[in-house]
């Protein structure tokens, strides 16, 4: 291509351009030895935490901790449709629930191995996440919101019921894998799902797919435009999620190697809800926290207030009920100072990382900073 | 052979007769340009061209092949290529990633494959990305590829949209006033980048245009529209001296005129 069109084409156009340009001849800000080794420091430390507190740990709180990991795995699946596609799902609680009596079901009732149990609960968690996305294909906004509700309703009412499926109010077991018995290796097992899902998560978005959803999601007209098929994508998205609630779902059923239905009652969907948008929508680190936050903090709640501090007169807040309230109260917090949740501000830390500046500012030659927040796109 | 042939195609909305029988066809290499005053039909037959309508009756062809009945991105992948008159690009993403979601079709790999993480699809990336440089370079946009597009001015968008376009290898390019917001030079300038876009992408263009001088300058055949039907057709000079074209724009203005030029 030989094409030469002249930049000075327009007269008009050409100041911006310059002053743009000006900024990108600043040569990139590169970290030097000791700036290396103390980001290398921090990672290592975050390594740490991952990986070594939960072996000096007891086994009831590395279960709450496999549970902080499973629920980043749905709080990713919640941010593909909330996300990904901006549609609204408060039923997500049947999305993970069909998933844990899925998998549940397959180990007790049909005797089949853990692996084969699971890839059913993500078969089954990406059928039904297919209906529901045919369903949005016509109903959008409010009114699909309504139907997700009614979704998860129903799935409590009637196919939680089921006896053969779920055991009913008794709950169906669901024993953990052979090799993983043992709550610290089942920890490092959800460790690695998630690490799986998180790596398709960045490879759809790194791809063709994930630029699709979001031409998608943000005009429609302009993605069939480009080609992308708009009702094809959509129902992807809704798969994706599907297959990852499903594999949550299943996760979730033989960390606690028991479910019972009153599990997913609807305060567990308004608490995915609330982790996703928290966590920051469209920012991958931000939804793990944000989920594992508000996994966490039940238990730390009820640990910390229980150990000493007795205000007289005031009733403790019982641990189930620490995410409803604490929920509500980070929510405003992100919905008026900081839309883009807790992936917005440990961008800067993020940032600082992968060797640049320790800097909340948008800066153009930054990869890290397209998607996410929406702050940065009004100062724009 | 035309590329473009819409043959009679009618479209009603509610009371409205937005399109009524417009027929209109473009040449391989015709630059063919299509005007009219407001609300006379031009974006509403270019809905029908891309797909975005269906008509109540008459049928589009392309390359030969009807096409009336195939969806957008059917006929984005047959070589249709379209802009917006409000610009059509997704505003929170970067130039780069703009002109990459528009290769859609070019990735050579599956939306799976891709979200797997297949050792191909890496390779395959950075082509993309190759070309989505290379073809800023060619617009002039080299230095505002990693800028969001949301904060870039009107004419520098126009100019994205362009480049996105092209990105998705089109055969037929429609543009939807893509002057407009420019002032006479920058639209004379425009004129000569089409001529050689067209020349670099084989392109035929079919092109809504208000400049007149640039549609004099770059155009082979023009059509008018007016309340949804064909007024007049032929080249730009015949179009631009017919009377009723002359009325139609300046409407009840240009009959006081000849009224008040009239001796009483």
């Amino acid at each position: 291509m030989s094409l030469e069109i002249q930049p000075q084409a327009s007269p008009a156009v050409e100041p911006v351009a310059d002053s743009i340009a000006v900024e990108v001849v600043s040569p990139p800000f590169r970290p030097g030895l000791a700036g290396w080794v103390a980001r290398g420091v921090v990672m290592a430390a975050v390594a740490a935490v991952v990986f070594l507190v939960p072996t000096v740990r007891g086994n009831v709180e590395v279960h709450i901790y496999t549970q902080a990991v499973i629920y980043a795995i749905i709080g990713l699946s919640l941010n593909v449709l909330l996300g990904y596609t901006g549609q609204i799902s408060l039923g997500h609680q049947a999305f993970v629930g069909i998933g844990a009596f899925t998998s549940a079901y397959m180990v007790t009732v049909q005797g089949q191995p853990f692996l084969a149990a699971i890839g059913m609960a993500m078969v089954v968690g990406g059928i039904q996440a297919l209906v529901l996305g045919a369903v949005s294909l016509r109903i959008t906004g409010l009114y699909f919101a309504l139907v997700t509700l009614a979704y998860g309703t129903m799935a409590e009412e009637s196919l939680f019921n089921i006896q053969k499926l779920t055991g009913g109010s008794a709950g169906q077991p669901a024993p953990k894998p052979m090799w993983f018995t043992t709550d610290l290796r089942y920890y490092y097992l959800c460790l690695a799902f998630l690490t799986a899902v998180v790596w398709v998560d960045w490879r759809l978005m790194k791809t063709k797919g994930g630029r699709a959803l979001a031409a998608v999601r943000e005009n429609p007209r302009v993605a069939a435009t480009f080609g992308t098929d708009v009702k094809v994508y959509t129902l992807m998205a809704f798969v994706v999620a599907g297959v990852f609630a499903g594999l949550g779902g299943a996760l979730l059923a033989h960390n606690d190697t028991f479910v019972v239905r009153d599990l997913f009652n609807f305060q567990l969907a308004l608490v995915f809800v609330i982790m996703t948008v928290v966590g920051g929508l469209r920012n991958r680190t931000g939804v793990v926290i944000g989920s594992a936050f508000f996994s966490l903090v039940g238990y730390f709640f009820d640990k910390l207030f229980s150990g000493g501090l007795h205000v007289p007169g005031i009733k403790v807040l019982p641990k189930e009920y620490a995410p409803i309230v604490i929920g509500p109260m980070l929510l405003l917090f992100t919905l008026t100072r900081h839309p883009g949740g807790m992936g917005q501000r440990i961008r800067p830390i993020q940032r600082w990382l992968r060797g640049g500046r320790f800097s909340s500012r948008d800066t153009h030659d930054d990869p890290t900073s397209s998607g996410g927040e929406r702050v940065s796109d009004v100062r724009a | 052979m035309s590329v473009l042939e819409v043959e009679g195609c009618s479209i009603r909305f509610g009371g409205v007769q937005a399109a009524r029988n417009v027929s209109l066809r473009a040449g391989e290499w015709e630059i063919v340009g299509v005007i009219g005053p407001n609300g006379a039909g031009k974006t509403t037959t270019f809905n029908i061209i891309t797909g975005f309508y269906r008509p109540d009756s008459g049928r589009v062809r392309f390359k030969g092949r009807d096409i009336t009945k195939l969806e957008v991105h059917e006929r984005t992948a047959l070589g249709m290529g379209r802009t917006f008159q409000n610009v059509g690009l997704v505003k929170s993403a970067t130039v780069r990633e703009n002109l990459l979601t528009a290769q859609h079709l070019e990735a050579g790999y599956s939306a799976l494959a891709g979200m797997v993480g297949l050792p191909g699809t890496f390779a395959a990336e950075r082509r993309l990305r190759a070309r989505a440089d290379a073809l800023a370079g060619i617009l002039g946009l080299g230095d505002l590829l990693d800028t969001r597009v949301a904060g870039l001015p009107y004419g520098v968008l126009k100019r994205v949209e362009l480049g996105a376009v092209l990105a998705t290898d089109p055969d037929l390019l429609l543009l939807d006033e893509p002057t407009s917001g420019m002032g006479p030079e920058e639209a004379h300038t425009f004129g000569a980048t089409l001529l050689e876009l067209r020349r670099e992408f084989d392109l035929t263009v079919v092109m809504i245009e208000h400049h007149v001088p640039l549609v004099a300058q770059v155009c082979d055949y023009v059509y008018c529209l007016n309340f949804g039907e064909l007024l007049a057709e032929g080249t730009p000079d015949a179009v631009r001296s017919n009377p009723e074209v002359i009325r139609a724009y300046l409407g009840q203005e240009a009959e006081e005129v000849l009224q008040e030029s009239a001796p009483s």
